[in-house]
């Protein structure tokens, strides 16, 4: 071999191992078959997610219904851009915002073989926005408020949907893609979608076992050919924690990590590290409610106190255990859409220097009458659930740092939400989620005066004036210009102070492949149509 | 025997009626109702909507009312629905019986299996070598509580083998060996706790019954070793055993909460938990029933089998 052909192989060896090294590796064809098993945060109260709050049923029951529209599983942030067509085929915006036409596919069919039509989509709207002509009436309707704005809906043809609304709102689609809005059946009693489920989704029901589990084959008339590759899913229900991480490590779950902290991932990688770890943002936050209608409370710089005593920084490394990040009352940018800027949350009440603050913080305690000799008693009340007391506890150590004589109240879970709605409290430590990262929705629930979920009985008409201004305003610079000013308007306010946003994880054996995790909302991810098993 | 039988039914039907009203009322003392918990999964409250759902469901009418209709429904066979489920009550008590019962008597049999025959040797070898080892086996067993020692066996599983007992329930008559794989690891784990109280009862009562005279007198006569002491010792032996092994299984039936979490097994006692959390009436009042009926029957079972076990008790009038 001359040397110059010495060279050249040389040279393209080189090239070649340098081209297999840089280029990506070709995506692995998504294989048909296997069933996934999965854990769910908890067993589902039913499986009508028109009649539910809790995640966990939305998350066990996505994979059997769809909605008009749903957002797109491979993309990590839900936003207007992210909405993909479900069982529209098409939809358009008319007369400035306050029409909504859908067409529907023709080729879908409910598990049951019967077509689904424009009267499905009007049967279920109807009865949610609580319609005086509605064919049906859900028992318990959690979401009546989305669509208040909704005036008819009309279902001109099979397949044509029309939704009138009173006033312009371009977040309404954002709402329709929700987990939370699937279709109902029209022909089937509204009672029997609590224990069973007859939708058009990927998957149908096989078994339902209250407390136990959730389980679904392939549907094999979807209306998405080729999916779904699954052959089934089983969410399987296990109550204690220790269990799940077992169950996880033996290979009996292919996933896990819902309601899991970084404790609970981390140990379950440890034992078995080749476990993937997948740890992103959710838009879950812990707020302090103050009920400013009870003494001491009614003292603008008593709350003002108890906002700054709570040391945000000593929250993320104690109950969080370096899990959260910080915002005001919409999640946090980059993974949410509409949060205050990151220089603006620094200077939130409870972000700055925790000495300072507490000096503040004990500065206005003297102002309003408190002191050493007089402390001021508070009692800060939870839920009965790990996750709510240990943050509440470190609450009342915080507090107690600055001279509040503070004491820790749990309530049980089943008085827990009557007792809010009554105020029946002072200070109090509470979970929030929203089913979309949309300031019509967060705003509207917790926020606006008379609203069933504002549990802090905050009222102010200016709020609700910029809320319903910004629900219809369809520039989206202007719009988040809008929700900033809200946003920092209630921090201000203390209105219900943000103490976090927490993490979310999912864990799961390699074999698992396009497992959707969506980083601004934990409730919109279940469909599992396209994830697949490499086994 | 058969008046005897009639006169403990009958007596077993007071106790009965007197469990139902401390069941009933007991839980209408805890703090909100069904309503509110229905609520609580939605997130919010309304008035309205509890008033309407509140008249539906009945638990707005008087407590009195309410438990004549209770009383009533169960006179006719009738469970109830799960206010929780909107479903037969009975839809979901019936697939988790047989996990519990199928725990508690495997549980009860792995107690019996090493407890007594590790009381009688405790105490045929009393203050030797083999006494001493199996009492301290015994205090381990009743220092250890079940559920730990379940976690314990589950972590060892997991690290060692890679494998744990299938999360979901096997039934026995889809797949025999998985069933028992399943239930062996958590009877045991229960058994032996059970087990260890039984094996000090067995062999106190033993120790006793060894030095009565016609032991003695069996010995002189060169009767065989095992004959006297597991025949003749043990069947006399034998009352205060069959006691503790009834109040044993009326425990298990409702006091497998905790290994049914840890082992994730989808019985009734783990239910009747939630169930009362929920405040889901109808199942916590049928199930805690169904729970007394079975303390109640294995108290008869008993009494009957003393006469079995003693001759001398007899139960027809003099």
């Amino acid at each position: 071999m001359t040397p110059l052909r010495r060279c050249v192989r040389f040279a393209s060896l080189a090239l070649v191992l340098v081209l297999a090294l840089t280029l990506p590796a070709p995506a692995q064809a998504p294989k048909h078959g296997g069933v996934l098993t999965i854990h769910p945060l908890t067993a589902p109260p039913s499986l009508s997610p028109h009649e539910e709050s809790t995640i966990a049923t939305v998350q066990q029951v996505s994979a059997c219904y769809s909605s008009l529209v749903y957002f797109d599983p491979a993309k990590k942030q839900e936003s207007p851009d992210t909405i993909i067509p479900e069982l529209a085929e098409k939809w358009s915006w008319q007369d400035n915002y306050r029409n909504l036409v859908f067409l529907l596919r023709k080729d879908v069919k409910w598990h049951d073989g019967k077509p689904l039509t424009s009267k499905d989509v009007k049967h279920t709207f109807d009865m949610v926005r609580g319609a005086a002509d509605a064919d049906a009436k859900l028992r318990i309707n959690p979401r009546k408020l989305w669509y208040e704005n909704v005036e008819a809906i009309e279902a001109p043809d099979p397949h044509t949907v029309v939704f009138r609304l009173k006033r312009p709102q371009p977040s309404l689609l954002l709402l329709l893609a929700s987990g939370y809005s699937p279709i109902y059946p029209a022909h089937v009693p509204l009672a029997d979608l609590k224990t069973t489920c007859v939708g058009t989704g990927p998957y149908k029901l096989k078994e339902y076992r209250p407390g136990e589990f959730v389980e679904y084959v392939r549907n094999p008339d979807y209306f998405i050919k080729g999916r779904p590759y699954l052959d089934g899913v089983k969410w399987v229900y296990i109550k204690d924690r220790s269990t799940q991480i077992a169950a996880l490590q033996a290979g009996q779950l292919d996933v896990a990590g819902s309601g899991w902290n970084r404790a609970n991932a981390e140990t379950a990688k440890k034992g078995k590290p080749e476990l993937v770890v997948v740890e992103n943002d959710s838009n879950v936050n812990d707020n302090v409610l103050v009920n400013a209608k009870r003494a001491p409370l009614t003292d603008p710089r008593v709350r003002r106190a108890v906002n700054l005593a709570l040391d945000r920084k000593a929250y993320l490394v104690g109950p969080r255990l370096g899990a959260a990040t910080f915002g005001g009352a919409m999640q946090p940018r980059p993974s949410g859409v509409w949060g205050l800027p990151a220089a603006e949350v620094a200077t939130l009440p409870g972000m700055g220097d925790p000495a300072k603050q507490k000096a503040e913080a004990k500065k206005l305690l003297a102002e309003a009458g408190f002191g050493p000799n007089n402390p001021m008693k508070l009692t800060v009340s939870t839920r009965a659930l790990a996750i709510y007391v240990d943050t509440a506890s470190w609450m009342v150590d915080q507090l107690r740092q600055v001279g509040i004589d503070a004491v820790l109240e749990q309530i049980e879970t089943g008085v827990w939400h009557p007792k809010m709605t009554r105020l029946d409290f002072q200070v109090a430590l509470n979970l929030t989620g929203t089913a979309v990262d949309d300031p019509d929705a967060m705003f509207f629930e917790n926020y606006r005066c008379g609203s069933q979920r504002n549990f802090s009985g905050y009222c102010s008409e200016e709020i609700d004036r910029l809320m319903v201004e910004q629900s219809q305003t369809l520039d989206r610079a202007k719009r988040l210009k809008l929700v900033n000013e809200i946003d920092r308007k209630l921090q201000a306010e203390g209105a219900r102070p943000i103490l976090g946003w927490a993490k979310q994880y999912a864990v799961y054996w390699p074999r698992v492949k396009a497992f959707p995790q969506h980083e601004n909302s934990i409730f919109n991810t279940s469909r599992f149509q396209d994830v697949w098993l490499d086994k | 025997m058969r008046a005897y039988i009639t006169k403990r039914l009958l007596i077993a039907v007071v106790t009965l009626v007197g469990m139902s009203m401390v069941i009933f009322f007991l839980m209408r003392l805890a703090p909100g109702n069904i309503v509110d918990i229905l609520f609580e999964s939605a997130g919010y409250v309304d008035q309205a909507d509890k008033k309407t759902l509140e008249r539906e469901l009945g638990v707005d009418r008087p407590l009195v009312v309410q438990y004549a209709r209770w009383l009533g429904e169960l006179a006719h066979g009738d469970l109830g629905k799960s206010y929780r489920y909107d479903m037969p009550a009975w839809r979901i008590i019936k697939p988790r019986l047989p996990v519990t019962l199928e725990l508690a008597s495997l549980a009860l049999l792995f107690s019996i299996l090493l407890g007594v025959p590790f009381g009688v040797l405790s105490a045929v070898h009393q203050d030797r070598p083999l006494d001493y080892v199996l009492r301290v086996l015994s205090l381990a067993g009743l220092s250890m509580p079940a559920f730990w020692l379940g976690m314990v066996v589950i972590l060892v599983f997991v690290r060692s083998l890679g494998w744990m007992p299938s999360v979901t329930y096997v039934s026995p008559f889809v797949d025999l060996p998985a069933n028992l794989w399943q239930f062996v690891v958590p009877a045991l784990a229960v058994g032996y706790r059970s087990s260890a109280l039984i094996m000090r009862i067995t062999r106190s009562a033993m120790l006793e019954v060894l030095r009565e005279d016609y032991i003695r007198t069996a010995w002189a006569k060169g009767q065989r070793r095992t004959l006297v002491v597991w025949r003749h010792a043990l069947k006399n032996a034998s009352l205060p055993v069959i006691t503790v092994i009834g109040i044993e299984f009326a425990f298990l039936i409702g006091g497998l909460v905790v290994t049914e979490t840890v082992f994730n097994l989808p019985g009734v006692a783990r239910y009747l938990v939630d169930a009362i959390q929920l405040r889901d009436y109808p199942v916590v009042q049928n199930l805690t029933m169904l729970i007394a009926i079975v303390v109640v029957l294995a108290n008869l079972a008993v009494d009957l089998l003393y006469a079995w076990a003693d001759p001398r008790i007899k139960y027809e009038k003099a």
